[in-house]
């Protein structure tokens, strides 16, 4: 897994890449804790080029959503696509926070 | 380890690994490699070959998760086979470890209207395939998990006369 974190005015993007999984959440928990305490107002969180997600990354995915609400800031997901778009679907987070589906 | 053979016109992949995380994506690609020597157009993005690469593929992994995480959970991990079976209609993997035994239909449905940031990985094995038994292991027998996926939209009577005993 890769991920990117960047923020430009009052939207946090969080690009992450290759495989979310039991393997690499652990490093993307850090990540999440930094974005609840610094509580930009929009986060976005691309995934593009996710090739993989599973169910600790979909718990991640949430959590990070939840604290994002937690300060009433917004969060969406863009670009899912492929086997974590038909996760997504399953669990009817498309729903939920997912725009732009590709 | 694994071995190739083409039987009675069904692929036979026969994989084993070290039940750790490290090996997952190993079994995952070997997964999905199986699936497109059966579905050519699996490649086209939304099509319901590749839709069922997906379902397939996130189904394993759930189980991965599942032996790893909790079957070999405070002990020295096993190993994890994985049988492969497939041919253009469907597509069956057996998964044996010798973990704690765990019974997926003890598994409570997730309320998703709450947002669940965990339990859901029998809920998307079970809702991401046709079929799924579990045998426990007894007596050094290997837990055994079935997970059967169609791939063709063939009615089930088809499906029964071509699968294998």
């Amino acid at each position: 897994m890769f991920f990117n974190l960047n923020t430009q005015g009052l939207v946090c993007t969080l690009r992450i890449e290759g495989e979310l999984d039991a393997v690499s959440v652990v490093e993307l928990r850090p990540v999440i804790d930094r974005i609840g305490a610094e509580r930009p107002p929009r986060v976005e969180v691309d995934l593009a080029r996710l090739r993989l997600i599973d169910s600790s990354g979909v718990g991640a995915i949430v959590a990070l959503f939840k604290a994002v609400r937690s300060y009433d800031g917004s969060m969406t997901v863009v670009g899912v696509r492929d086997q974590p778009l038909a996760i997504f679907k399953l669990l009817r987070l498309d729903r939920v926070f997912v725009r732009d589906v590709a | 380890m694994i071995e190739y053979t083409r039987t009675k016109g069904c692929n036979v992949i026969c994989l084993e690994v070290p039940g750790k995380l490290e090996c997952r994506d190993m079994a995952l690609r070997t997964i999905s490699a199986a699936c497109k020597l059966v579905m050519p157009k699996a490649s086209a993005r939304g099509s319901r070959q590749a839709d069922a690469i997906s379902h397939i593929v996130s189904a394993v992994g759930e189980a991965y998760n599942n032996i790893v995480l909790h079957g070999y959970a405070g002990r020295e991990p096993g190993t994890i086979q994985i049988h492969i079976e497939n041919c253009r209609e469907w597509m069956r993997v057996m998964i044996k470890d010798t973990g704690t035994s765990f019974d997926p239909a003890q598994a409570k449905p997730p309320d998703l209207e709450a947002l669940p940031e965990s339990g859901l990985g029998i809920f998307i094995m079970r809702s991401f395939v046709d079929e799924m038994t579990y045998v426990p292991g007894t007596d050094g027998s290997p837990n055994v998990l079935m997970l059967f996926k169609r791939l063709d939209e063939i009615p089930p009577s088809a499906i029964n006369t071509h699968r294998p005993a």
